[in-house]
C-alpha cells in the first residue's frame, strides 16, 4: 500500500492507498522506502516546534500541517504577506514542499491551504474577501469526514459556495444528527468563526518572550553568549514593566535545519536580574548543539511571580553584587545540576525511623510541607505530639548520622530468639558484636493503609526491634529484625544505618 | 643582625607564605585544649580546606567522618550549610546528635566527584553572600588542581570547606588514602570501642580516634576521645574525669507503638 507518493509518481498516475503491487505494474522501475509514520510525526513535530519563531502559538495538524496562531504577530514580520514570504523562504532552504494560507479563522485557513494556495505562492485574501475566497472551494475543504462529504455531493452540494446560502436548520436536518464530531454545521460556523476553535499550543504558553534574530546564522559559543545576555536585559525590562519576576524561563535556539535546541531552567525565588538570569543560561549554553547555526534564539518566561520594585544598588557597589542571598546560588546549583538535585532534610511527626527525616526535593515545595500522613489524632494535645515525637528530640535513644535507605540484609547469628546476633556479615565483611543496647521496638504505624490490614506475613515484618550493636573494632551499626520470633519464620536481620 | 633573629624573621615570613589563610580569616577553635594546642593559630583555620577520613569500613560509609564534620559545623555560626554528596543517605536526628541541626542543611546530589567539586567550589564562592557556615562534599577522588581551586575560593570568602573522603571500595580506598591533597589539614576518624560505664551493661560512651594526619604548619597528632556531643562539643575523656557518668539511654523491651 502507498503511504505518499511525490510529484513524479503522481504525475505518472499513482495515488496514495493504491496496493504496491498494482502500482509496481503502472510503473515498473518504482522506487519505494517503508513508511515511518513515527519518524514523519516526529518531524512534524519538530517543525511546528520551529515554527516558534514566528508565534508562540503552535501546533502540528493532523498529518502534514502545522497550525500557527499569528495573532498580533504578523506586524512584526512586516504584515502577513510578508511573514508568509519570509516563511516560505524558510522553508525552501530546508526543501520542505509547502503551501500557505492566513484567514481569520483556523477552517478558513485549512480550506485555503489544503484547495487554494499553491506551492510558492500563499493564499492570503484580504479579509473580506475570503467568503468569495472559499465560495469555489470543495465541501472536502471542511475538514469532514469521507461518508459526510459523499453524502452531501449525492444531493449536489459540491462547493463550499453551495453550502453556506442554505438554512442552517435545513442542513441540520440533513446532516446535522450524523456525528457529532464532523458535523457540517459545527465546520461550517468553524468557517466564517462563529463557533470558536482555539489552538492548544506546544508546551505551555510563555507569559513573556522577546526575540533575537540573526541575519547571519551563528554558531560561535561568544556570540551565543553575547546574545544570551542581550536577550536576558530585554526579557527583564519587559518584567520590570510588569512587575514580576521570573521563576521558569526557556531559551530556544532555532537552528537553520530547522531543529530547536532549548534550554529550560527554573529559579529558587522570582528573579529580574539581567546577570543571573543571563548567568544562569550561559551555564547551561555548552549543552546546545548548534549546528550548522543559530538563526533565532526565543528567550521565554513561562512561569512569573510579583517582584516588587528593587533597588538594584549603585553602579560600581560590590555589596548590591552580591546580597541577594542563598537563592542565586541555589539556582546555579540546580540549573547546572539539575532542580531535583537540591533536597534539604526534613523532619516528619513519625516514629518510623526512615519517614522522620526524609530528604525532600527543594524544586517541589520550598517551604516546608504539612505532614503528608498525619497520625488521625495529631494534635490532640502536646504530651501527645511530644511523645510521637519529631524524632529530634534528644531524650530519645541515639539515632545514626547515615541511614540505608532501603536498609540492606545481613547475615546473623544468634542464640536466643530475643538476643541481638553475636556475628553478622555484611557486604561480605565479618563483624562480631561486642556491646549490644536494646531491643527498641518499632512498630509500622497502624493508620497507615497497608499496614495492619495486610495479610499475617506483612505484619510481622512490620514490627522491627532495633539493636545498637558495636563490634569489635569500635564500629556501631544500628541493626534491626524484622518480624517476630514464634511466628514460624525465621526472622531476618538489617542494617539500617552507621552511628559516627 | 644577628643570625638568630635572621633565622627568626625568616621563619616567620615563611609561616605567613605557608599559611595565609589562618592569619586572614581566623580560626574556629574546637573548645579542646588538646586539640587547639596542635593547630596552628589554636583552631581549624577558616578561608581552607579541610579533609576528613573515615577508618577501614567506615572509609565507604562515611558516619565517623560525617560526625565530625557535623561537631565542627555546630561550632560555626548559624547560616545554611551546603552538603555536596552522591546520594542523600544522611539522616537528621544522628546530626542533630552531634551538634548540627538538619535544618540548616541544603542537601546538593551529584552523580560524580566532579560534579560534587563543582558545586563544593561554587558554594564556596558564593559563601559570603549566601551566608552559608560551611560548604562539606563528599568526594572518592580528589586531584590536586581541584583541591587547590577550593582552597582558593575558601581563602577569598573565608568560608570552610570540609571534603569528606568516601571511596566506594577499599581497593579505592588504598589508592587514594595515601595520595597527597591540596587540604590545610587532613583528620582521620576512626570509631572506637566504647569506654565502658562501670556498672552498666551495653553500649557505654562512644569514643573515637581522631588523627590529625597533615597539618599545614603543625605536626601530626592522634587523640582518643569521646564522640561529639548535641552541642558539638568534643572533648578528651582526661578533662573530665570527675564529670558523672553520662545519662544512659535505659531500652527495655518496651513495646513502642504509636496510638
Amino acid at each position: 500500500m502507498l503511504a505518499a507518493v511525490d510529484p513524479t509518481a503522481a504525475a505518472a498516475g499513482l495515488v496514495p492507498g493504491m496496493p504496491l503491487a498494482d502500482a509496481r505494474s503502472f510503473v515498473p522501475g518504482l522506487v519505494t522506502r517503508p513508511a515511518e509514520p513515527e519518524a514523519d510525526r516526529a518531524a512534524l513535530l519538530r517543525l511546528a516546534e520551529w515554527c516558534g519563531r514566528y508565534s508562540p502559538w503552535t501546533a502540528p495538524d493532523d498529518a502534514a500541517g502545522i497550525k500557527l496562531d499569528i495573532t498580533g504577530c504578523a506586524h512584526l514580520w512586516g504584515g502577513e504577506a510578508a511573514l508568509a514570504a519570509d516563511l516560505s523562504r524558510r522553508l525552501l532552504r530546508q526543501a520542505i514542499a509547502h503551501r500557505i494560507a492566513v484567514a481569520g479563522t483556523l477552517g478558513a485557513a485549512w480550506a485555503l491551504a489544503h484547495f487554494a494556495a499553491q506551492d510558492g505562492a500563499p493564499a492570503i485574501p484580504p479579509p473580506q474577501q475570503v467568503r468569495e475566497a472559499l465560495a469555489p472551494l470543495p465541501v472536502e475543504a471542511l475538514r469532514l469526514d469521507p461518508a459526510t462529504v459523499a453524502g452531501l455531493r449525492r444531493v449536489g452540494l459540491r462547493r463550499i459556495g453551495d453550502l453556506v446560502p442554505m438554512p442552517r436548520d435545513a442542513l441540520a436536518r440533513r446532516f446535522g444528527a450524523k456525528g457529532v464530531a464532523d458535523n457540517v454545521i459545527r465546520r461550517l460556523d468553524q468557517l466564517d468563526g462563529t463557533a470558536p476553535e482555539p489552538l492548544s499550543p506546544l508546551g505551555a504558553a510563555p507569559t513573556r518572550r522577546v526575540r533575537l534574530s540573526f541575519a547571519e546564522p551563528i554558531a560561535d559559543p561568544a556570540e551565543l553568549a553575547a546574545a544570551t545576555r542581550r536577550l536576558a536585559g530585554e526579557l527583564v525590562r519587559w518584567l520590570g514593566r510588569d512587575g514580576v519576576g521570573a521563576r521558569r524561563i526557556g531559551l530556544g535556539f532555532h537552528r537553520v535545519d530547522g531543529r530547536v535546541e532549548h534550554i529550560r531552567l527554573g529559579t529558587a525565588r522570582p528573579s529580574r536580574d539581567p546577570a543571573h538570569l543571563a548567568g544562569l543560561l550561559l551555564a547551561r549554553l555548552d549543552t546546545i548543539d548548534p549546528g550548522l547555526g543559530v538563526e533565532d534564539m526565543i528567550l521565554a518566561a513561562f512561569a512569573v511571580e510579583p517582584l516588587g520594585a528593587e533597588q538594584c544598588g549603585f553602579a560600581g557597589d560590590p555589596a548590591a553584587a552580591t546580597a541577594t542571598g542563598l537563592a542565586p546560588l541555589l539556582d546555579r546549583l540546580a540549573a547546572q545540576l539539575g532542580a531535583r538535585a537540591l533536597s534539604r532534610l526534613e523532619p516528619r511527626d513519625s516514629h518510623i525511623p526512615e519517614r522522620a527525616s526524609v530528604p525532600v526535593v527543594m524544586a517541589d515545595n520550598t517551604c516546608p510541607a504539612p505532614h503528608p500522613n498525619p497520625p488521625p489524632h495529631a494534635g490532640e494535645g502536646r504530651s501527645r505530639s511530644d511523645r510521637a515525637g519529631v524524632g529530634l528530640s534528644r531524650s530519645k535513644p541515639p539515632r545514626p548520622v547515615r541511614l540505608f535507605e532501603p536498609p540492606e540484609p545481613v547475615e546473623a547469628f544468634w542464640v536466643l530468639p530475643d538476643d541481638p546476633p553475636f556475628r553478622f556479615f555484611w557486604r561480605r565483611r565479618r563483624h562480631l558484636v561486642a556491646e549490644a543496647d536494646g531491643p527498641e521496638r518499632i512498630a509500622e504505624e497502624w493508620w497507615r493503609p497497608g499496614a495492619a490490614g495486610d495479610a499475617a506475613l506483612g505484619r510481622d515484618d512490620a514490627i522491627r526491634d532495633y539493636y545498637r550493636v558495636e563490634d569489635e573494632t569500635g564500629r556501631r551499626f544500628w541493626l534491626f529484625r524484622a518480624g517476630l520470633p514464634g511466628t514460624g519464620r525465621p526472622p531476618r536481620w538489617f542494617v539500617h544505618g552507621i552511628f559516627a | 643582625m644577628s643570625d638568630a633573629a635572621n633565622l627568626a624573621v625568616l621563619r616567620d615570613r615563611i609561616r605567613r607564605i605557608e599559611q595565609p589563610a589562618a592569619g586572614i580569616n581566623g580560626v574556629v577553635p574546637f573548645g579542646c585544649a588538646a586539640l587547639d594546642c596542635a593547630l596552628p593559630g589554636g583552631g581549624l583555620a577558616r578561608g581552607a580546606v579541610h579533609e576528613i577520613l573515615g577508618q577501614a569500613g567506615d572509609e565507604e560509609d562515611g558516619a565517623a567522618a560525617a560526625g565530625f564534620a557535623a561537631s565542627i559545623i555546630a561550632r560555626l555560626g548559624a547560616g545554611p550549610v551546603l552538603w555536596c554528596l552522591k546520594r542523600p543517605d544522611l539522616y537528621g536526628p544522628g546530626l542533630l546528635a552531634h551538634g548540627l541541626g538538619p535544618a540548616r542543611l541544603v542537601l546538593v546530589s551529584a552523580p560524580r566527584d566532579d560534579r560534587i567539586l563543582w558545586a563544593v567550589e561554587e558554594g564556596l564562592r558564593a559563601a559570603r553572600a549566601a551566608g552559608l557556615a560551611a560548604v562539606v562534599g563528599e568526594v572518592g577522588r580528589l586531584p590536586m588542581v581541584a583541591g587547590r581551586r577550593l582552597q582558593l575560593a575558601a581563602e577569598r570568602t573565608g568560608a570552610i570547606a570540609l571534603l569528606l573522603r568516601r571511596w566506594r571500595s577499599g581497593d579505592e580506598a588504598a589508592a587514594e588514602r595515601n595520595r597527597p591533597s591540596a587540604a590545610v589539614t587532613r583528620w582521620r576518624i576512626a570509631s572506637l570501642p566504647a569506654a565502658e560505664i562501670p556498672g552498666e551493661k551495653g553500649i557505654g560512651r562512644p569514643r573515637w580516634r581522631v588523627e590529625l594526619l597533615r597539618c599545614r604548619g603543625g605536626a601530626p597528632a592522634s587523640w582518643e576521645m569521646e564522640v561529639a556531643d548535641a552541642t558539638g562539643h568534643v572533648c578528651v575523656p582526661a578533662e573530665l574525669a570527675d564529670r558523672p557518668p553520662a545519662r544512659r539511654y535505659s531500652l527495655g523491651p518496651s513495646l513502642r507503638r504509636a496510638g
